[in-house]
């Protein structure tokens, strides 16, 4: 299905949306892991050069996508009524 | 003979709607005269490319120059103005989509994939900025 290279601009739209969708977990937990598991996994992958492993990680990483678009929903159904004090914190000290 | 400025346009010949056209340019790209009748001058649009003027607010190039910043960790007396390049701060293409997306959130907007593409500068990110806040 896939062309044999992934270019550039596919990499960068999957890295986009993997944030994106990390972004409406409403827990603060899992959304902070989801951004640093994207960041840290897109970097430590950012230095490959063979286009077999740059495919395979690129395929793993839509296999996470789909991962963390299922698990918003399922959060979202048994969101906790408080919220962490993590945000309520952060909220406190900005404004 | 109309030059166009940092947002400021005179035209000495145009006497009552002058007034009301000048509160509404402060900080556009186009300019449009509302003259009854015939048109002096055709309604002026500034192309993208030109970048005559900066059509974004000073406040908003400062955010976005502060978010940038964190992003890239530099030092807070770094000298990042509008035009400089994300590429030139230090930043590969990963750092511009988290840029993009910090920016997002900060501006409670959402860029499009093909606009966020091809922002390679702090003025640019600030001029969309202003483009989709208008909205």
């Amino acid at each position: 299905m896939a062309s044999t290279s992934v270019s550039r601009p596919q990499i960068l739209s999957l890295y986009r949306s993997i944030l994106r969708t990390a972004r409406q977990f409403t827990d603060y937990n899992i959304r902070q892991y989801s951004r640093r598991r994207a960041v840290d996994g897109f970097r430590q992958n950012g230095g490959l050069t063979d286009p077999s492993s740059i495919s395979a990680a690129f395929s793993d990483g839509e296999s996470q996508l789909q991962v963390v678009k299922r698990q918003a929903v399922v959060y979202s159904l048994y969101a906790p009524e408080v919220r962490s004090v993590m945000e309520t914190y952060l909220a406190g000290k900005r404004s | 003979m109309a030059s166009i400025t940092r947002a400021s346009v005179s035209m000495p010949s145009l006497s009552t709607s002058v007034n009301q056209s000048q509160r509404r340019i402060s900080g556009l790209n186009s300019v449009s005269f509302p003259v009854s009748g015939r048109s002096m001058i055709p309604s002026l649009r500034l192309q993208r490319g030109l970048q005559v003027c900066c059509a974004a607010k000073q406040e908003t190039v400062d955010k976005v120059v502060a978010i940038v910043k964190k992003q890239l960790a530099l030092p807070a007396d770094a000298a990042v103005t509008g035009e400089s390049k994300f590429a030139a701060l230090g930043a590969d293409s990963l750092d511009t989509v988290e840029i993009v997306m910090g920016l997002e959130e900060e501006f409670d907007i959402t860029v499009e994939e093909e606009s966020a593409q091809s922002i390679t500068t702090v003025q640019e990110a600030a001029d969309m900025i202003e483009k989709l806040v208008e909205k």
